[in-house]
């Protein structure tokens, strides 16, 4: 108890602000590789929490608006001559405008149509993108520099801090999002879509910004990742990135900031802590999947907020358990 | 947000520690072993060829050790799981290098994996051998640090490809029939390139398929259409047996030729009679089953160290990755007892058609390039076997005189 | 040109027919437990293993190792349903999703794990031959395939309709308390309907190795399936079959006309297109939302 009081002091925060500025300078370049990662995948995570943990619509294509803003990021800057800090935010609302796109006619659809609906929109942009290799490299990929900012190369360390940047700032946002009425309105059709619109709530208007927000979070975050790896691939955005990016909201905890945080950290570690079982890594994820799906539905934050105090939003049994559509 | 903060930094704290950089003479060598990082898929569907690698590596270092090991010194690998994936690729590198401090990296990834960790490489000055990936990056443009292991070039393969397709099966009309995917679209442009440029020969028709297709119809209708007396196969062995046997249904009587990935046990035993008389090109000298000494040797050798594995291996792989070994011992054998990162090239450098037996194709890096290997072997399916065909290129390589 | 045309029309059905099978075991578990079972291509998959472990490993008959390996893997489906699903039985769409895709990796995983990703082969029942008629070939295996998943939607037709356990499992899949309250078993039913959908699954493995080889991605599949069973609307066994045939006919002939990209896309498209306009299908009843 004493520990949460030291937790909640400004002194506290502070202390991790500097943690985390001063650690790149300590960290050896894999350790600063997988903590860049890890940044990128907290954005992607806020953002899908806030479309399937919050807004509950369901979506199998978050990694198709990560190489959307990837590919998008990298094509603008390096076949059309746009310079990155230009390229990256234009991505971003490349990715927000096909989320506007899929958002609308999904607009119908719930439950396993909606999957099924992302998962149709998922293959057929691997297709476009294995097709269009003039563009994108196709099967091949495309090499990915990193931007150069007054004539340097970006290395790292100056890299690291920019993604730290902008996942504050995404996190920021997020956060003043889910506390704003909008926020209140993707909770409130997650719990029931007819009590929403009994309320006044406009699903379809919700509906289509969630996926827009979540597409624009996912876009910025492929942005990010393609010169931090070096080299985008149409293989890396497949079904199982998806599926990788809704582990991390799982077993976070779906609908909560801090489970989108906790989760992307754990499960992006998780292959390095698994490296030690080899190839037997895949078959034990799945497994660790399975058991949080079952007994931990609320994820990490559902079940730290358990044992601490009461959540600001609605309570994790009925945010997870809500209704069955 | 505080807790949100918080969080995230205790987890961080706890997750990594601090490490600080440590002076090595040379990193990875010390007075009795030598650190190499290997990384391949050895999970997913391409966990044949990284298991393979991995394996090979381990029974090469297991027989090299016990014979004294690189002038006293013991050979170690740590393997990396790269999972097909360029940025799992480059993590596994980063942790060999900067964290486990490796001498060599080996190669056993794919090559967009490959492509994807190039420029850390060489931006570490790192040696590394790239033993079954076949991506240009690695030769071109030259550099230092890179060594293509047994794999061969792309421009190489177009080479043989239409050399035998026109000169050995003397065929003027070629259809081509090839996968979507990264390997065999390189092998489909390069051998309509080197048809052109070579023989001067378009091909009669080219069609494509998708890797997990189940049904040829449309494309072989196409091909029969068209009449060529050679149809050239470049996929991967599900497609290229259903593609086999489809075609023999459909009334195609001509020729099959498949790609390397192609030559696999799999298809005569999936295509059964439709796959008699396919050939193909392999990159080892001889076959996996062959009753050559050598061969029966690392059989006998291998069931010996892994006495549980499973139906199918040894693969290509396993064999690749067993002869790259060697050569790489031979080379830092060479380089001598003061063993660094600049010798280890210089020795390398010296090798002339190196190879540790019968298994493995001849390998020469000069200080111009460093493409190990340029032999592909001939085979072709008789009573469901591959057996090897005797068939010499018609004409040398053009691929050392590239500037 | 007719020729070309009834040579398309026999492969369209051909492959059509394999994704109408596996069609058939993901609407049995849609329509009696609600559940969108993402791992039924691995069981299709894990069918083809297990017969190949009897038929070429233990040496045992065709017919003795296809009857061995529908038992083993209802048995398997029993087991997936009360370990993995029953607990999640009232959870939202999105776990049932996320479960059970993790089921089916963990089972492709495991089989990679044995049998590595050689592809094997799985002989057919009778040798495979080829009827010629004027210049169209039909491989007899394939014809054998579309005969089995129309016997097997008939067999089953009868039997939901007729037998006592199939008038059950309507009435679960109806109304669950009802049916509590008639004194059926909803427990029981439930374990019954995934043993089912797992054997006609693993049926439709053992069926399809042949034409196409054994090996882990074998599964992959799956993606066709639903755009087949969305075409029948998932509530219609029936449908799910048609929906696969039709399927399969739209591919081969873009295939043949467009291009093959176009393949490539055409099943995504037709999926995107009938969940926008036709989400019940052509065949399904559109369901009433509780609220």
């Amino acid at each position: 108890m004493v520990l949460r009081e030291a937790f909640d002091s400004k002194i506290g925060l502070l202390a991790i602000v500097v943690i985390l500025l001063t650690l790149p300078w300590l960290l050896g370049s894999f350790y600063l590789y997988t903590l860049s990662l890890i940044l990128v995948n907290v954005i992607i995570a806020t953002g899908l929490n806030l479309l399937t943990g919050n807004a509950g619509q369901v979506s199998l294509c978050s990694s198709t608006f990560m190489a959307i803003g990837a590919y998008s990021a990298m094509v603008l800057n390096l076949k059309f001559g746009l310079t990155y800090w230009l390229a990256l935010p234009l991505a971003g609302l490349i990715a927000a405008a096909l989320g506007f796109g899929l958002g609308v006619p999904a607009l119908r659809l719930r439950g396993y149509y909606l999957a099924l609906a992302t998962l149709a929109f998922l293959e057929i942009i691997q297709i476009v993108i294995q097709e269009a290799s003039t563009l994108t490299g196709g099967v091949r990929g495309l090499l990915a520099p990193r931007p150069t900012f007054a004539g340097f190369k970006l290395n790292d360390q100056s890299f690291y801090y920019f993604i730290l940047v902008i996942t504050f700032l995404m996190i920021y946002i997020a956060r003043n999002l889910l506390n704003s009425p909008l926020g209140r309105a993707f909770n409130a059709i997650r719990n029931s879509e007819a009590a929403a619109q009994a309320l006044g709530i406009s699903l379809a208007q919700v509906k289509v910004i969630a996926f827009t927000i979540s597409a624009f979070y996912a876009g910025l975050a492929g942005g990010l990742y393609a010169p931090l790896v070096g080299f985008v691939d149409p293989v890396e955005f497949g079904l199982w990135t998806s599926i990788f990016h809704l582990t991390m909201i799982i077993v976070g905890g779906l609908g909560s900031l801090m489970g989108s945080v906790v989760g992307a950290v754990v499960i992006t570690g998780l292959p390095e802590w698994l490296r030690g079982l080899k190839e037997y890594r895949d078959l034990a994820s799945g497994a660790i999947l399975l058991c949080f799906l079952i007994f931990m539905p609320t994820g990490i934050a559902g079940m730290w907020g358990r044992f601490h105090r009461p959540l600001d939003h609605i309570s994790k049994e009925t945010e997870v358990n809500g209704t069955r559509s | 947000m505080k807790k949100l903060l918080v969080c995230t930094g205790l987890i961080l704290l706890t997750t990594f520690f601090i490490v600080s950089e440590d002076a090595h003479s040379q990193q990875g060598v010390t007075n009795d072993s030598i650190l190499i990082g290997g990384f391949g898929p050895i999970t997913g569907p391409a966990a044949w060829i990284g298991l393979g690698a991995r394996d090979g590596i381990n029974l090469a270092i297991k027989e090299i050790n016990s014979a004294g090991g690189i002038q006293g010194r013991k050979l170690r690998l740590i393997f990396e799981d790269d999972a097909a994936s360029p940025s799992r690729a480059l993590a596994g590198v980063k942790k060999l290098v900067d964290q486990d401090k490796v001498f060599m990296l080996f190669c056993g990834a794919g090559s967009n994996s490959t492509v994807g960790v190039i420029d850390f490489v060489k931006e570490r000055k790192i040696p590394m051998i790239v033993s079954i990936a076949s991506a240009p990056g690695v030769t071109r443009p030259f550099n230092k640090y890179l060594f293509r292991g047994g794999t061969t070039e792309v421009a190489r393969y177009g080479e043989i490809y239409s050399d035998f397709v026109t000169q050995g099966l003397q065929a003027e009309k070629i259809a081509i029939i090839s996968g979507r995917d990264e390997y065999p679209k390189n092998e489909a442009d390069s051998l309509t390139k080197y048809l052109k440029s070579w023989f001067n020969i378009d091909p009669v028709v080219r069609v494509e398929f998708n890797a997990g297709d189940k049904d040829f119809t449309p494309q072989l209708l196409e091909i029969k259409k068209a009449n060529p007396e050679v149809v050239a196969i470049l996929g991967h062995p599900p497609e290229a047996a259903i593609i086999l046997r489809q075609a023999r249904e459909l009334g195609l009587e001509q020729h099959f030729f498949g790609g390397a990935a192609t030559v696999d046990p799999a298809v005569p035993l999936n295509a059964k009679f439709a796959a008699e008389g396919f050939t193909g090109t392999f990159l080892l000298p001889i076959y996996l089953d062959s009753k050559d000494t050598d061969m029966v040797k690392f059989r006998q050798a291998y069931k010996k160290e892994y006495p549980s594995h499973p139906a199918g291996r040894p693969n290509w792989c396993d064999v690749m990755a067993y002869t790259d070994t060697y050569v790489i011992a031979e080379g830092m054998k060479r380089a001598g007892k003061n063993l660094t990162v600049d010798k280890f090239i210089s020795a390398m450098e010296t090798l002339r058609d190196y190879r540790v037996s019968r298994i493995a194709t001849p390998r020469t890096f000069t200080s111009e390039h460093h493409i190990g290997n340029l032999r592909l072997q001939p085979l072709v399916v008789l009573n469901g076997r591959w057996v090897p065909l005797a068939w010499e290129p018609s004409r040398p390589s053009d691929v050392l005189k590239k500037p | 040109m007719l020729g070309l045309n009834i040579q398309l029309l026999v492969a369209g059905l051909s492959v059509g027919s394999i994704y109408a099978l596996v069609a058939l075991g993901l609407v049995m578990t849609y329509k009696a437990s609600d559940v969108l079972n993402f791992a039924q291509g691995e069981i299709l998959t894990a069918g083809a293993y297990i017969a190949l472990l009897f038929s070429v490993t233990l040496k045992f008959p065709y017919y003795q190792s296809f009857f061995l390996t529908i038992i083993l893997i209802s048995g398997l489906g029993i087991l997936l349903e009360r370990v993995a699903f029953r607990p999640l039985i009232m959870a939202p769409p999105f776990t049932i999703i996320i479960a059970t895709l993790a089921v089916g990796q963990m089972i492709k995983n495991l089989i990679r794990l044995i049998w590595q990703s050689d592809v094997h082969r799985l002989s057919p029942p009778f040798r495979m031959a080829i009827w010629k008629w004027q210049d169209i070939r039909v491989n007899t295996q394939a014809v054998w395939v579309i005969a089995c998943a129309l016997i097997i939607t008939g067999i089953l037709a009868v039997f939901f309709r007729s037998s006592w356990l199939g008038k059950a499992m309507r009435s679960v899949s109806q109304n669950q308390q009802g049916a509590r309250l008639m004194g059926i078993s909803v427990e029981r039913v439930f374990s019954l309907t995934w043993a089912i959908s797992a054997a006609l699954g693993a049926a439709a493995g053992i069926l399809i190795a042949p034409l196409i080889g054994v090996y882990p991605d074998m599964g992959l599949v799956l993606v066709k399936a639903f755009v087949a069973s969305i075409i029948g609307g998932f509530t219609s066994l029936a449908g799910a079959v048609v929906g696969g045939l039709v399927v399969g006919l739209i591919e081969t002939f873009s295939g043949a006309y467009i291009s093959s990209t176009f393949k490539e896309f055409v099943a995504f498209i037709l999926l995107i297109v009938l969940l926008m306009f036709r989400p019940y299908g052509l065949f399904g009843a559109k369901q009433a939302r509780r609220v």
